[in-house]
C-alpha cells in the first residue's frame, strides 16, 4: 500500500534522479544459512548449507561440505542426509506427510543448529483465476488463486509465481486474518513495476500452505523494501525458527501447482 | 499513589502562592489591551515596561492582555514590539485604570524573523529552548515550491531537524515526529503534513504567530515528550475588508478579512489548494490519477463588552490521491476551537476553550473483483480553563484545568467479500490540572516554575488484552461505563535565568513532561496511515526528564545574538513495532509491539543579527539520540532513525531596496541513521540481505543551497503585491533520499547499491496580492 501510494506520488510529482553508488559497507558476513524444505511431494527433499559472502563479492555461496544432517519427524522415522554436491544434502527415505511434525539437526563446522516444523493441512488450489483491471487505460493483468480458507483461524500460505518459467522475485505471504473461512479473492500483485501479464504467458503458480514461522518469515520480506521509497520498516534479518545462530529457514509445508495461459 | 500524587500537587500549589512575597503596601493595577493600530489584531508578547525600572515590565498574553501592578506614584511607561513603533506615556497613579493601546506597525521590516519580541527578551525571560516565528517575514525565506511554509522555516533552528529532504515533519531534541504537540488556536493537530510530508497543514496566510518550545514549556502545556508548537490564527481586521492572496506553480490561496461590526468584531477566511493534478490531465499515463489538497482556515471574533470576548476558529484540510480507479485514499483533519474571555477583574483574566479536533483516513482499493476500505479516526473533545492572576509585578501565576475525552478507532477493514475484521474503537479520558509562577526574584534572576498533574483513564467499551513477551496473557473487558486503568504522573517544571550582566545570561531548565498518545510508525517517512494509539495496559505513558543549561549574549546594542544550550533528555516506556510486526491485519495491534527507554543530549548554537539590511541566523547543532528496546537490536542501544551528529543552517536576508530583497539558505547535515547490508546470502534462488546492527550507517551527507527574490511593487491605490522567484537547490547536489541493494540487473553475479535522490533545482514562483 505505501508502495503504490508513494508511487503515484513521485512519478507524478516529481522526476527523481537514480544513480549506482559506491558505500563503504562493513563486512561481517561468513554466517551459516540454511534452507530446508519437506513437502507433502514425493522425496527427495534437500537442505542446502551454504555461507553468506561480503556485499561486494560475487554471487557466489561457498557451499558447506561435511555437516552431519539428520531429519526426524513425531513418528520416529528418521533420515540422515546425503551430501550430494553445491551445499546440498538429500534425503534418502523420508516422506513428507500433513499434520506430522520434522525436526531439523544439523551439525556443521563444529556447531550444532537445530529446527522444527509442523506440515499444515492441504487447503485445496481449485484454479486460477484471470483478474482484469483497467488502470491509466491500460488492461493490467494479475492472477487469483482460488481456494476456500477454512473455518478455523490460522491458515497461512505463500505463493510463488513464474511467469514463462521466470521466476516473479515478489514474496507473496498470505494469511486470513482478512477472511477467514472466505473464498480467496486477492490476487497476487507484483512489487516489480516492470512485470506486466501479456496475452500468450504461461503462468505458473506454487501455492503453499506453511506454518506460522514461515509466515512470518516471508511476510518479513516481503514488507522490507529494501529502502524504496517511503523508507519501508527498518531492515533486519527475517526472524526464522532456526535454532543456533543461521540464517534461512526450515519449513514443512504442502504444494500444489497450476498453470494458467493469460488470455 | 493517587492520593499522594494530588496531595504533593495541591501542595505545590500553595508554596506557588505563598512564596511569592505579597506586600503590604497599597498598589495600583493598570491593565488593558494591546493592539495594532491599522488591523486591530491583538498583539501577543509586546513589552509593557516602565522607564528606569525596565526589568520589571510584563508581556501581553494570548489574547494582548496585560496587567501590571504597582504602588502610587509617576510613571513613563513605556511600549515595545518589534516591528512597531515604541511607544511612551507619562501617567501619575492613583487608582486602578484600564489603559488600551494601539500600536502602529512599522513600514519595511528590517529586523530577522525569528526573534524575540522584545530586543534583550533573551537575556531576562526564563524561557529556554524558545523561539517565536514572526509570520511577518517568513515568506522571504526560501522553501521548496515557493510556498512559504512554518514548518520548514523551524526546521532552520537549532534542535529542530527536517524529518527528510522537502518535508514538512521535524523531530526535537531526538525525539519522534509524534512527540511535538502541535496546536493550532489550542486544537492539537494530529497529521500536521499535506501530500505526505511535502506541504505543512499551515497555510502562513492564516497564521499570526508561532511560538516552539523545545521540553521546558510552562505547565499549562502537556502531553508530548519533545515540544510544543503553539500556532495561533489571525483574528481578521476589524476595521477594514482586505483580500489577500497568492499564485503559485503548485497550490493558490485567498484570504478575505474584515469587520463584521467595526472595530468590535472581525473574521477571516483563508482557503488554499493545490492544483498540481491539472497538469495530470496532461499526461496521457497520468490521466485518471487525482492528487491534490486543500484547507480553510475560517475564525471570527466577537466583542461582547469590555471585558467579555468570544472567538470561534475552525480548520478543515483533505488530501485526496488516487490511482486510476483501483486506489484512493483521502485524509485530513478538522478542528474547531471556541473560546471565551473574560477579564475577571484588573488582575484577573480567564479564558475557556471548548476544542474539537479530528483526523480520519480513508482508503479504498479495488483488487481485481473485490473492493474494500481501510479506515481509522482520532477525536478529540477537550475543555480548558485556564487563568492568569497577575498578582504583583514580579509575580505572574497561571492554572487551569484541562479534560480531553479521546475517540480512537484504530484501522479496520471493510469489504464486499472480506470478512470485515470489526476493531472496537477505544475511548479514554486525559485530564490535567496545572499551576505555574512566573517570579522575578530580583532584578536579576528570574523563574518560571510549575507543576501539571496528568491523569489518563481507559473508558469502558472496548476489550483490553495483556501481553508478555507478545504473548496473551489476559483479557480485560470493560464494560460500558466502567473504567478502567488511570495513569498518574507529576510533571515539575522549572527553569530560572540569572542576568550576569547588561549584556549576558546564564539560564537551567528541569522539566518532566508525560505522553499518553503514541503514533506507532514502522516507515522512515511520515505516512498518512500510521496510527495513533492510548496508553493501555501494556502502553504505559511515555516519559521524559530533561535537564538544560543555556547561555545568552548581545553584542552592540542588541543587534547580535548569541544563544548557547545543551541538554540531556532521559525517555522511558518508548513505544515500537517488533520487527517482522503485521502492522495491518494483526487483530490487536498491541501484540505487535515492543517497549523500551531512550536517551538525547546535544548541544545548539544560534547565533542571529537582528537589524540592519541584512538580517539572519547559524545555527548548529551535535546531537545524539539512541533507544534500546527489549526485542530490539539484541536489546542493545542504537541509534535512533532521526539521529544526525552535525545539523547546520545558515539563513541570510538582504533588503536592497525598499522593493528588492533577497534571501538564502544553506543546510549541511549528517546522514540518518539507516542499516545498511553487512552481506548477502542465497534462499529459494533469490539473493537475500544480511543484517548485523540497527542504524548502525549513516546516509550519505546531505547539504544544500536555495536562493531566493522578492520583488515588492509600488502600491497602487489600496493594491499592493509582490512578487517571489526561488530556486531550490542552487547547485543541483543530489541528495540521498534513498539507497537500494539489488542485484545488478547488468551482470547477475553481482550487487549493488542505487541512491535515489528527489530534488534537483525546483525553480518556482509567487505572485502576492492584498487589497
Amino acid at each position: 500500500m505505501r508502495s503504490i501510494l508513494t508511487f503515484i506520488l513521485f512519478a507524478t510529482l516529481f522526476t527523481s534522479c537514480k544513480k549506482v553508488i559506491q558505500l563503504d559497507l562493513s563486512n561481517n558476513a561468513d554466517k551459516l544459512i540454511i534452507e530446508g524444505n519437506i513437502t507433502n511431494q514425493a522425496g527427495p527433499y534437500i537442505v542446502k548449507l551454504t555461507k553468506s559472502v561480503n556485499f561486494n563479492d560475487p554471487n557466489t555461496f561457498p557451499p558447506i561440505t561435511g555437516a552431519l544432517v539428520i531429519i526426524s519427524d513425531n513418528l520416529n522415522q528418521r533420515d540422515t542426509l546425503k551430501y550430494s554436491g553445491n551445499g546440498n544434502y538429500t534425503t534418502n527415505k523420508l516422506i513428507g506427510v500433513e499434520g506430522r511434525t520434522y525436526s531439523l539437526s544439523v551439525v556443521a563446522e563444529g556447531k550444532n543448529y537445530s529446527a522444527q516444523s509442523t506440515m499444515p493441512t492441504k487447503v485445496n488450489l481449485d484454479s486460477l483465476r484471470l483478474v482484469y483491471t483497467i488502470v491509466n487505460a491500460k488492461d493490467v493483468i494479475n492472477v487469483t488463486p482460488v481456494y476456500l480458507d477454512p473455518l478455523a483461524l490460522g491458515n497461512s500460505y505463500r505463493f510463488i509465481q513464474k511467469i514463462n518459467n521466470k521466476l516473479d522475485e515478489t514474496y507473496y505471504a498470505f494469511n486470513d486474518n482478512l477472511n477467514n473461512g472466505l473464498a480467496n479473492q486477492r490476487p497476487l500483485r507484483s512489487g516489480d513495476p516492470d512485470l506486466e501479464l501479456i496475452k500468450g504467458d504461461i503462468v505458473q503458480i506454487e501455492m503453499q500452505c506453511i506454518t506460522q514461522d514461515t509466515y512470518t518469515y516471508f511476510y518479513s520480506l516481503s514488507q522490507q523494501t529494501r529502502g524504496g521509497f517511503g523508507g519501508g520498516s527498518a531492515p533486519a534479518n527475517p526472524p526464522n525458527n532456526i535454532k543456533g545462530d543461521a540464517l534461512g529457514l526450515f519449513s514443512a509445508h504442502t504444494s500444489q501447482t497450476k498453470t494458467v495461459v493469460v488470455r | 499513589m493517587k492520593h499522594l500524587l494530588i496531595k504533593t500537587f495541591f501542595l505545590f500549589s500553595l508554596v506557588v502562592f505563598f512564596s511569592s512575597d505579597l506586600y503590604a503596601q497599597q498598589k495600583f493595577t493598570i491593565s488593558g489591551t494591546i493592539k495594532d493600530s491599522q488591523t486591530g489584531e491583538s498583539l501577543i508578547g509586546a513589552a509593557v515596561q516602565i522607564e528606569d525600572k525596565l526589568k520589571s515590565g510584563v508581556t501581553t498574553n494570548d489574547y494582548g492582555f496585560y496587567s501590571l501592578s504597582l504602588p502610587k506614584g509617576k510613571y513613563v511607561i513605556k511600549l515595545n514590539y518589534v516591528g512597531y513603533i515604541e511607544q511612551k506615556i507619562t501617567l501619575v497613579l492613583d487608582s486602578s485604570i484600564v489603559l488600551d493601546w494601539k500600536m502602529e506597525s512599522r513600514k519595511t521590516l528590517t529586523e530577522v524573523i525569528v526573534s524575540s519580541k522584545r530586543k534583550d527578551d533573551n537575556l531576562t525571560k526564563a524561557t529556554m529552548g524558545t523561539e517565536v516565528l514572526n509570520m511577518k517575514d517568513i515568506s522571504k525565506v526560501p522553501v521548496i515550491f515557493g510556498e512559504k511554509d512554518l514548518l520548514k522555516t523551524i526546521q532552520l533552528l537549532p534542535g529542530v531537524k527536517s524529518a527528510g529532504e522537502g518535508s514538512s515533519g521535524f523531530y526535537v531534541r531526538g525525539g519522534s515526529a509524534d512527540q511535538n504537540l502541535i496546536l493550532l488556536d489550542e486544537a492539537p493537530v494530529y497529521n500536521a503534513s499535506h501530500l505526505l510530508g511535502f506541504f505543512s497543514t499551515f497555510n502562513s496566510d492564516a497564521v499570526k504567530d508561532a511560538t516552539i518550545i523545545k521540553g521546558n514549556s510552562p505547565t499549562q502545556y502537556g502531553g508530548r515528550l519533545s515540544s510544543v508548537l503553539d500556532v495561533k490564527m489571525k483574528e481578521g481586521n476589524n476595521k477594514d475588508f482586505n483580500v489577500s492572496g497568492g499564485l503559485g506553480l503548485i497550490s493558490s490561496r485567498v484570504s478575505i478579512e474584515g469587520p463584521i461590526e467595526k472595530e468590535k468584531s472581525s473574521f477571516i477566511v483563508s482557503g488554499r489548494r493545490t492544483y498540481a493534478d491539472v497538469f495530470l490531465v496532461a499526461a496521457p499515463d497520468f490521466k485518471d490519477n487525482v492528487l491534490y489538497f486543500y484547507d480553510v482556515n475560517t475564525k471570527a471574533n466577537f466583542k461582547i463588552n469590555d471585558k467579555n470576548r468570544l472567538y470561534l476558529s475552525g480548520y478543515f484540510g483533505r488530501d485526496v490521491l488516487s490511482f486510476s480507479n483501483s486506489f484512493g485514499i483521502d485524509w485530513g483533519n478538522s478542528t474547531g476551537t471556541l473560546r471565551w474571555n473574560n477579564i475577571v477583574n484588573s488582575k484577573l483574566f480567564s479564558n475557556t476553550s471548548l476544542i474539537y479536533s479530528k483526523y480520519n483516513y480513508n482508503i479504498k482499493i479495488k483488487n481485481g473483483e473485490t473492493d474494500f476500505n481501510i479506515n481509522s479516526n482520532i477525536r478529540d473533545w477537550n475543555l480548558k480553563q485556564d487563568f492568569s492572576y497577575y498578582l504583583n509585578p514580579k509575580n505572574a501565576i497561571r492554572f487551569g484545568v484541562n479534560f480531553i475525552h479521546h475517540n480512537i478507532a484504530p484501522s479496520t477493514f471493510t469489504g464486499t467479500v472480506n470478512n470485515s475484521l470489526s476493531k472496537e474503537g477505544r475511548q479514554s479520558l486525559e485530564n490535567a490540572l496545572y499551576i505555574n509562577n512566573n517570579y522575578k526574584a530580583s532584578d536579576v534572576l528570574t523563574l518560571d516554575y510549575g507543576i501539571r498533574l496528568s491523569a489518563y483513564t481507559l473508558l469502558g467499551g472496548a476489550t483490553y488484552n495483556i501481553y508478555n513477551k507478545g504473548v496473551k496473557t489476559e483479557s480485560i473487558v470493560l464494560a460500558k461505563g466502567v473504567a478502567g486503568k488511570t495513569y498518574y504522573n507529576l510533571e515539575p517544571r522549572l527553569t530560572a535565568n540569572y542576568r550576569i550582566n547588561d549584556v549576558s545570561s546564564i539560564k537551567a531548565g528541569i522539566a518532566r513532561n508525560t505522553q499518553h498518545l503514541h503514533l506507532l510508525s514502522n516507515s522512515t517517512a511520515s505516512n498518512p496511515t500510521d496510527q495513533w494509539i492510548g496508553n493501555s495496559y501494556n502502553i504505559k505513558p511515555e516519559i521524559a526528564d530533561q535537564i538544560s543549561l543555556g547561555y545568552s549574549k548581545n553584542f552592540s546594542d542588541n543587534n547580535y545574538e548569541l544563544g548557547v544550550e545543551v541538554y540531556y533528555k532521559n525517555l522511558q516506556n518508548q513505544v515500537d513495532y517488533k520487527e517482522a510486526a503485521d502492522v495491518n491485519t494483526a487483530p490487536d495491534v498491541e501484540s505487535e509491539l515492543l517497549f523500551g527507554k531512550g536517551r538525547a543530549y546535544g548541544l545548539e548554537i544560534i547565533a542571529k543579527k537582528k537589524s540592519g539590511a541584512l538580517t539572519g541566523w547559524i545555527s548548529y547543532t551535535l546531537s545524539k539520540s539512541e533507544r534500546l528496546i527489549e526485542g530490539i537490536n539484541n536489546n542493545n542501544w542504537y541509534n535512533a532513525k532521526q539521529d544526525r551528529t552535525h545539523d547546520i543552517a545558515i539563513v541570510g536576508i538582504y533588503q536592497l531596496t525598499p522593493k528588492w530583497s533577497f534571501s538564502s539558505v544553506f543546510v549541511y547535515n549528517t546522514g540518518n541513521a539507516v542499516t545498511f547490508p553487512t552481506g548477502k546470502y542465497n534462499v529459494g534462488g533469490q539473493t537475500l540481505f544480511q543484517y548485523s546492527n540497527r542504524n548502525a550507517n549513516r546516509m550519505p551527507n546531505n547539504h544544500r543551497l536555495d536562493f531566493s527574490a522578492t520583488y515588492e511593487r509600488p502600491k497602487k491605490g489600496r493594491y499592493q503585491s509582490t512578487w517571489n522567484f526561488s530556486l531550490y537547490n542552487v547547485y543541483g547536489r543530489e541528495n540521498a533520499y534513498s539507497i537500494s541493494f539489488q542485484d545488478d540487473p547488468n551482470d547477475a553475479t553481482k550487487t549493488q547499491s542505487e541512491q535515489t535522490a528527489l530534488f534537483r533545482w525546483v525553480p518556482s514562483v509567487t505572485y502576492n496580492f492584498k487589497f
